[in-house]
């Protein structure tokens, strides 16, 4: 996952490395994301998130649709 | 998993932050007062629930994730310390990890300009960069490294 100055350069990216497009999102979005999924990560009482509530995130912060289905749903 | 684990995991991301950098398993099992045989057998436990990423060789830790053992392209200034983040979404979660504003550094992978963004109140400040996810949600932890 990495930072692009345009869609221009993802897809100049992609297609010198025969890479299959994925999916583009500000980075302002991808901050949200990171925010929602981290914020516990130093806790001292930290457990593992379920399948479903990892979902949960991805749905709450408007990351929605088949790529953004996580495995075992 | 089990608790032993667990408090493993947690002292683990306790001490990273402490020391800026991965603890080595002999640290890890110094600190804890465990045989070093009975750290790696739990990191490995940890790795394979995807807590922890290790190296290879499973005697050391790649990943703390949103934290890069390794030297990476995309590093966060917080909190007075300089810090790899594994890709562009952990590098805005080591901010969030951490609680703190801070800046990102890193460059575009197609162009090699440099990308530097400011992070104040949990967002980009004035910041028009793209992040590109390749890698389908189920697919993410078949290959961690290059997703």
């Amino acid at each position: 996952m990495n930072f692009f100055r345009s869609e221009e350069h993802v897809a100049r990216f992609n297609a010198q490395r025969s890479l299959e497009p994925g999916a583009t999102i500000g980075a302002a979005k991808m901050c949200e994301l990171a925010h929602a999924w981290w914020d516990t990560r130093l806790a001292p009482d930290w457990r593992p998130r379920s399948r479903d509530e990892n979902q949960a995130i991805l749905d709450r912060v408007g990351l929605t649709g088949e790529f953004w289905r996580l495995p075992g749903g | 998993m089990d608790g032993a684990d667990l408090a493993l995991r947690n002292h683990t991301y306790a001490r990273y932050v402490e020391l800026g950098r991965a603890p080595s398993f002999q640290e890890l099992a110094d600190e804890l007062g465990r045989p070093i045989e009975d750290v790696a057998s739990r990191m490995r436990r940890l790795h394979d629930a995807h807590a922890v990423v290790l190296e290879p060789e499973g005697d050391r830790i790649r990943m703390a994730n949103p934290f890069s053992a390794v030297p990476t392209p995309h590093r966060v200034l917080a909190g007075g310390r300089e810090w790899f983040a594994n890709c562009a979404w952990d590098a805005f979660g080591v901010l969030a990890a951490l609680d703190v504003d801070g800046h990102v550094s890193s460059s575009c992978p197609d162009c090699g300009a440099a990308v530097e963004i400011n992070v104040h109140d949990r967002a980009p400040v004035d910041d028009d960069h793209l992040v590109h996810v390749n890698v389908p949600a189920a697919h993410w932890w078949d290959d961690i490294v290059f997703t």
